[in-house]
Parts: C-alpha cells; structure tokens; sequence
C-alpha cells in the first residue's frame, strides 16, 4: 500500500510547477483569455517536452507513462489555469492509446504526440480545444465515440483560458472501447484538483495580508473556517482524482466505480472552493482584475465537461446499491491476487449484529 | 502509487479473517450496559489469548510489532466482522503507548501486561468542566506529601468507561506558579479508593457511557508519576496523537456499515427508485469513499514521512460529517419508525450527535487545520 506518488512523477510535478509558474503567471493567461487565443510561445514549449504524449506509447512517440503521471501534468496546467490545448490533445492522445483501435491508434498517436495535430475532448454540446481539432473525443450516455475531421463551431463560454467548440451535426464518429469516457472524466477531474489547490491558495495569501479591524480577516473564524473546508474539498477531489487515475492504469474493473468518484468530487468541489475563494477575497474578488474568476469560471466548465455532479452520483448510488444487496454472498474482493484498497469491507461481509 | 496490498499485508489479513471466522463474538446484547460491556471485555481476552488484542504494540510488550497498514487492516477487519471495539480501547490506543515511550521499565513491567488481556481497565483523565478544548488550562491539583504520595484534588468529566476502569490516565497541576502548559504532571491513579468517586452522566441516548470524576484526597505513590514531574503536557501530547490514530479505520468500516445498511432498507421498501433519494445515496457513498481513500492517503504518509500531510487532520471531521448525515438520511427515510424510542436508528441518530464533539469538536479541529496547515494566524 502506498497512496503517494512516486519520486519520478514528483519531479514531473515540481519541473510543471516551476516552468508554468515562469512562463504562465496570471498576466499570461489573462492576455490569452483576454485575446481569445491559446499561449502559443507557451504550447510550443509543452510540446517540445513531449507532454502532449505524455501517456502515449513509445512506439507511437509518446512518454509511454501513465494516467498518473498525466494526471499529474493535468493538476498543474490546472494550477496555472494555462492557455493551452492540453486537456484536449494529451487525453486525447491517452484516451486513443487505451481505448482506440489499432488503425485509430496508428492514425493519431504519434502525430498528437508531436503536437502536429491537435485534439478535443468533450460531449457533442460542449468540446474543449474542439475549435481547431483535427479529431475529438465525444462521450455519450452509453459510451465514448472518436469523431475524426469533426464539423465544429466556436463556443465561446464563460471561461475565456480554454477554446470550446460544437460539433454542427450530427456526425457519427467510432465508437471506442470501454472505459474511454471514464478516463476523460478521470483526467478533467485531476485539472480540478489543481484549479482547487491554486484558488485555496491565493485564497490564504488573501486572507493573510489583507486587514479589517486592525487584524488579518484570515483569524476571524468565518473566514479560517470557510479555508478549511476548501483545503477538505480540495483533498476530497484529489484522494478520487488519484484513485481514478491509479485505476485507470492499474486496475481498470475499478476505473468505472473510481472515475464517477474522482467525477462527483471534482464537479461539485471545485466550484465550492472556488466560489469561496471569490466570497473570501470579498469585493475585490468580484472584480474582472483579481484573478480568482478565471478559476472559478473553469471550475464551472469543468464541471459542466464532467456531465455535473448529479448523473456520477446516479452511478454511485448504483454501485453502493449492488454493494448493500449483497451482503455475505459475494466472495470477498481479498481473494483476489491483487487487492486494491480493500473495499469498505461491509460491502461483502455480512450486515452486523447491530 | 500502489494501492493493493503487499503479500506480508494480505497474508497479515488473511490470518486475522481466518481468526475472525472461527471466533464468533456472538449476540450483541442490547439495552444492558453492564452486560454489554462485560461482553466486550470477554471478546477482548479471546483476542489477547491469540495474540490480536494489540497488534500494533512490540512483540516485547505482547504485540505484533504490526506496521500502520497492518493495524489499519486490523481495524478494519475488526470492523467487518461484527465484533465490537475492544473494551480496553483506551488502554490500548492510548495509555499503552504512552507508558511504553515514557514509562521506567518498573511501570512497563506493572501495567501492559493487563491492559492487554482486559483484567485491567484504563480510563482517561484529561478534560475538567473548565478545560475542554482548553486542555492546558485544567485545574485538579497534586500535592506531594513530604517524600511520600501525591494527594489529588479536583474534577474531572466525559471520562468513558470510568465505572469499569482500574486506572486512570491523569493530568493534574503540580505547579501552580509555573507557565499553564508548565507545571503540569502527568499520573497513573488507581481508581478503587475513597478519594475518587464516580457518577456516571446519562446521555442523550439515554446511556451512561461516561462519567463525572470527583477527585477529593486521592493518593498515587511517586511510582506513579509518568514521564517526571513537570512534564505532564508532554506526555499528555503523546497520548493526544495516538487518540486518532488506528480507530479511524474502524470508524470508518463502521460508517460504512451504518451506510450500506439504509441502503439495503431502503431498497427493501423501494425507496431507491426515487431519483432524490438515490442522488443522496450517491453522495453519502462518495463521502464515505473519500473518508477510506483519505485516511489511506494519511497512512501512506505518515509510514514514508513520519507526520501526517494535509489530509491528516481531515479524516475525524469528514467522519463525524458524514457519519451524522448517514444516520439522519435513515430517520428521513424511514420516518416515525426510525424515531421510535429504544429502536436502532433512534439510537444510531442520537448516539452520531457526540462524534462531532468527542475526541476534539469540528470547531477545535477547524482551527486546528486553519492554523497548522494552513498557516493563518490564531483564530479569534
């Protein structure tokens, strides 16, 4: 058992954080948002260090690492709100790589791993990167599709840091394997865990400088308390973030379970903190110059790319049905060869005495 | 980032499972404290006499020399199969421990050995009508007569198990002059003579799970004394950071039960076709998920680190949270029958009320995380 992450995707975390922290501070996002146009100096770079493939097999140019490790890169381009096409492109690239056929494989891989061609991921509605994409992924109530050459139309929402698109018909794409909507929800919920982290951050820096009865407003209890339930909601997105993201690599009976988690968590998680992040900056945060919108306003697209909360909880509550139903008659999980976090073991045993 | 368990692990669990299923704890008995509690001290004798009672403790004091993972699975499993908490639990967790890292070798010899078969009880001495969240301000004073026993005065409250305890894990003012966490000492005291006396407070479940201590002349021997005199804040901190520690895991398999247990009554009358109660439902899985996967992440980082990250000091109010809204999601669903006094949920609904006080209110640890890990100035 060890819920950590290992060394290797530490330093990818520090090297993401250090570089976007340099290259992308919020004067950078707010001059793509504010343009309407993705950091291009910034996507340049992203590409020439291979992340666009970053859970890309080798043999078709990628990283060959894992959802973890783009989970990883997702929380920090998350972090630094950056403007740039990656969610679209690398889970793209990730989905493909687990979930596409060989021929689709063969097709994109390597030239969505190069950055020479570009991907959005989304639902028919509503696609991020899907302006300019040569191929997107569509999840679907009963099952994720590849659309290549999609018809799209701008859609501007309210997050100006990210391109969406429509698609204009109803194009029939093919359908890829299980466990392809799962993953895009597993990875936009690991980009809100690091829009979590960044809002509860600038939140405390706020909190702490700024003063109103001669004190910080950060010692009042109103407003500390309101911070400690952000860093719980921020935790709770990233225990399932990082569970769906192990699943998804590692156990994938457990990736459907996982990633409605990671999903529910993140959808409805990341706008509380970031709408308390807005609350606790007070006025100003209200205002176009503090940065705390962008945050908030992809936490609401992202939630908005997850489906909402409400249809992973329908999910969840089917699990948990099936779980309660079978008390003692299912053989428990733990004879299996390899056991996961051992399931709340009630799901198996019998119901107590008491 | 591993999240299965190693082969030293499942072996570990698989013991303990094939333990459980051999030694069934029996019925419950229900509406008798006494019995209840003479119940659970059997289940723990059964446990000592092969070596369960304590696994995290060394194999010198008659432990397992078990790991974190493995006294969590211990926990866990403890949890699952229907056997109740230990009755020695705060001997256990807490004050075994304490003596093992403070206690001379005399003090190690004397007491582990029966706190591990139950023979002898411990309670906990720390809170006082005035010092709740407050600890360092508490007053029960002790008095050294010359060259001879401490004689102690005071009161103390919320003492769990104190009609059963032999011991009493205590804090009490040595020196009133010192700085308030100065000053402090930190004794064993025998609860069975006259200057202790003990009057249970019944609770809004109507039972008496904890007590009024009234403390007036009560002697321990300087052999008595934990960790020096003076420095009872100290031992007292070692105590604290165990309290959460273990017990989580089987809270959290608990809740988990309690969860699973409205859902198969609720599908039992059907209610889960309602798309309102199943959005619920989803959601108190998701937080009883978080909970698990949360304190796992806890025990990872405490084996690797040694402290707890940020997700440590979350576990006991996402509990407490969760745990009180699982209970109130019955009495929703079940309506009247639910409330009906001396039934389970009746019980299960009042008894959730105290976890979000006991073992530090939602409030202290709010501030506790405001402060310490997230670095913002003392509340006020």
């Amino acid at each position: 058992m060890d819920f950590d992450l290992t060394d290797d995707q530490k330093e990818i975390k520090g090297v993401a954080r250090e570089l976007l922290g340099a290259r992308s501070p919020f004067a950078k996002v707010r001059e793509a948002a504010e343009s309407e146009r993705y950091d291009q100096a910034l996507w340049d770079e992203i590409v020439s260090l291979g992340w666009p493939g970053i859970a890309v097999a080798e043999e078709h140019g990628g990283q060959g690492l894992g959802a973890v490790e783009l989970a990883v890169l997702l929380e920090e381009l998350g972090y630094a709100c950056a403007g740039t096409p990656f969610l679209g492109t690398a889970v793209a690239a990730a989905v493909i790589d687990a979930a596409g056929s060989k021929a689709q494989r063969g097709r994109w891989l390597s030239r969505l791993a190069a950055g020479e061609a570009r991907a959005g991921v989304g639902m028919r509605e509503l696609i991020a990167d899907g302006a300019h994409a040569n191929v997107v992924v569509v999840v679907e109530p009963d099952g994720a599709q590849l659309i290549e050459n999609p018809e799209t139309e701008p859609f501007r929402a309210i997050d100006a840091t990210r391109r969406f698109a429509r698609l204009r018909d109803a194009d029939e794409g093919e359908p890829l394997q299980g466990g392809a909507s799962e993953r895009v929800h597993a990875a936009v919920a690991a980009e809100v865990v690091g829009v979590s982290q960044r809002a509860l951050e600038m939140t405390l820096a706020y909190v702490k400088e700024r003063k109103q009865f001669g004190v910080p407003v950060g010692s009042f209890q109103a407003v500390s308390h309101r911070c400690a339930q952000m860093l719980l909601h921020t935790e709770s997105a990233r225990s399932t973030a990082y569970f769906a993201a192990w699943a998804a690599g590692a156990d994938v009976e457990r990736l459907p379970e996982a990633a409605a988690l990671a999903a529910a968590a993140a959808a409805d998680g990341g706008r509380e903190v970031a709408a308390s992040a807005i609350q606790a900056h007070g006025g100003i945060g209200f205002t176009w110059e503090a940065d705390v919108h962008w945050l908030y306003k992809r936490a609401q697209l992202d939630a908005a790319l997850l489906g909402g909360g409400g249809r992973h909880r329908a999910t969840l509550a089917r699990a948990a049905a099936a779980r309660a139903a079978a008390p003692g008659t299912a053989a428990p999980r733990s004879a299996a060869p390899r056991t996961a976090v051992p399931r709340a073991a009630a799901s198996r045993a019998a119901v107590p005495a008491h | 980032m591993d999240l299965t368990f190693n082969a030293r692990e499942l072996a570990f669990r698989d013991e303990l499972r094939a333990w459980f299923a051999e030694h069934d704890p029996g019925e419950e008995p229900l509406h008798d404290e006494d019995l209840h509690y003479a119940w659970r001290r059997d289940f723990q004798r059964r446990l000592a006499e092969s070596g369960w009672a304590a696994v995290h403790w060394p194999r010198e004091y008659g432990g397992r020399g078990a790991t974190l993972t493995e006294s969590a699975i211990f926990f866990e499993e403890l949890g699952r199969s229907g056997a109740p908490l230990p009755a020695n639990v705060l001997g256990l967790l807490l004050a075994g421990p304490t003596i093992m890292t403070w206690g001379t070798p005399a003090q190690k010899e004397r007491y582990l050995g029966p706190i591990l078969t139950a023979e002898e009880i411990w309670c906990q001495g720390f809170s006082e009508p005035d010092a709740g969240s407050d600890l360092a301000s508490l007053k029960t004073r002790a008095v050294r007569e010359d060259g001879g026993d401490w004689v102690l005065t005071g009161q103390k409250v919320w003492t769990s198990g104190a009609q059963y305890s032999k011991w009493c894990m205590l804090v009490a003012r040595t020196d009133p002059e010192a700085p308030r966490h100065k000053g402090l000492t930190y004794f064993l005291m025998d609860m069975e003579q006259d200057g202790v006396q003990v009057r249970p407070l019944r609770q809004i479940t109507g039972e008496r799970e904890f007590n009024e201590l009234f403390i007036d002349g009560a002697r321990v021997p300087d052999e008595g004394v934990l960790g020096g005199v003076g420095n009872g804040w100290k031992v007292a901190l070692t105590t604290l950071m165990n309290e959460r520690a273990g017990l989580a895991f089987f809270l959290q398999v608990r809740l988990r039960q309690t969860l699973d247990r409205v859902i198969a009554e609720a599908a039992a009358e059907g209610l889960l076709e309602d798309p309102l109660v199943a959005d619920r439902v989803g959601e108190l899985h998701l937080k009883a998920e978080v909970l698990r996967l949360t304190a796992y992440r806890g025990l990872t980082a405490v084996e690797k680190y040694g402290q707890p990250g940020p997700e440590g000091s979350l576990t006991k109010w996402m509990w407490s949270d969760t745990n009180q809204q699982v209970t109130q999601f019955a009495a929703e669903l079940f309506g009247p029958r639910a409330l009906e006094a001396g039934g389970r949920w009746a019980y299960e609904v009042l008894r959730a009320r105290g976890n979000s006080i006991e073992g530090g209110t939602t409030e202290v640890l709010k501030n506790i995380v405001a402060e310490r890990v997230l670095g913002l100035p003392r509340a006020r």
